[in-house]
């Protein structure tokens, strides 16, 4: 029997998952609008995009447009490359898991 | 622990991921007022000239107070600190396609009058419904957008069209062009754009 692949953990988290899969539609998101499609609070959003931005799956940038500041954030490919893997252990352990 | 979610839980993992992705790649930018704008504009200036003082001034005047109107009312939202959607390659091919199409026209047409070589009537409606064909069957491709291919349609059979018959004709099949295909179309954007707005809310992941 293969063996069954590992979720990479810091994808697994809900908010982390739906945060990269609205990131890889995109070019680049502001913080308020990652934050109206989540439904999260400003405090849960920092922290679950600064976990992804300390794995490298995000990144982050401050800037001033007309004179207010502005939170942009955008995947990495190497985001875009550990979501397509986690998409891929996803169909193999469901295909595992409607075998068994 | 993950390797131990059973079969709905991953389900509703890959069902999460492929919304957010829908969810990002959307356009919820909400143009069909511009569409009714425009045809407002085209309609006055079509009006002025037919009816009002200084006729030379009737297409300058109302572009130029349709481009101040959709500038204003632009910046206003802008100001208003609404959430921004993200930008997406769908949405700057659009965008793109619609500035350079109107770059064209708001050059093409003073000069043309200015300069005096835009002396027949037939010609300018072909090649104002040639432009709009040109922008609206090539947004209807990209979106796959069965409504907007009609009006491109609608667009180059006004601009073959006008080029036959009397003057006459050709400004009534202009302006019933330009009340299908911007006010209606715009209308029938503005209310899709409106359901859409009611029916989708926060997605809490």
């Amino acid at each position: 029997m293969p063996e069954l692949p590992e979720l990479n953990p810091v994808i697994h988290g809900k908010v982390r998952l739906a945060l990269l899969s609205l990131l890889v539609g995109v070019d680049e998101a502001e913080f308020t609008w990652l934050r109206a499609k989540t439904g999260s609070t400003d405090g849960n959003l920092g922290a679950q995009l600064l976990k992804l931005e300390e794995a490298g799956y995000v990144a982050m940038e401050k800037r001033f447009v007309i004179r207010k500041p502005q939170t942009v954030y955008r995947i990495t490919e190497h985001g875009r490359q550990a979501l397509t893997e986690y998409v891929q252990a996803l169909k193999r352990l469901l295909g595992s898991a409607i075998e068994a | 622990m993950p390797s131990q979610m059973d079969e709905q839980d991953l389900k509703d993992r890959l069902n999460l991921i492929e919304s957010m992705i829908a969810e990002g790649r959307r356009t919820t930018a909400h143009w069909s007022w511009l569409s009714v704008l425009w045809g407002v504009a085209y309609l006055a200036a079509m009006a002025w000239s037919a009816w009002g003082p200084n006729k030379v001034w009737a297409w300058p005047a109302c572009v130029a107070t349709a481009l101040v109107v959709m500038a204003v009312a632009l910046s206003g939202n802008r100001n208003k600190g609404h959430e921004k959607h993200p930008e997406t390659t769908m949405g700057r091919a659009i965008g793109s396609l619609w500035m350079g199409v109107g770059i064209s026209m708001v050059l093409l047409f003073p000069a043309l009058g200015f300069s005096g070589r835009l002396g027949d009537v037939h010609v300018f409606i072909a090649v104002v419904s040639s432009f709009l064909g040109l922008a609206n069957g090539a947004c209807g491709l990209m979106l796959r957008w069965k409504a907007q291919f009609v009006c491109a349609a609608l667009w180059w059979t006004t601009s073959v069209a006008s080029l036959f018959g009397t003057e006459n004709q050709a400004v009534i099949i202009f302006l019933v062009a330009i009340f299908l295909c911007l006010i209606v179309f715009g209308f029938y954007g503005m209310a899709l754009e409106a359901r859409e707005r009611r029916q989708r809310g926060a997605v809490h992941a």
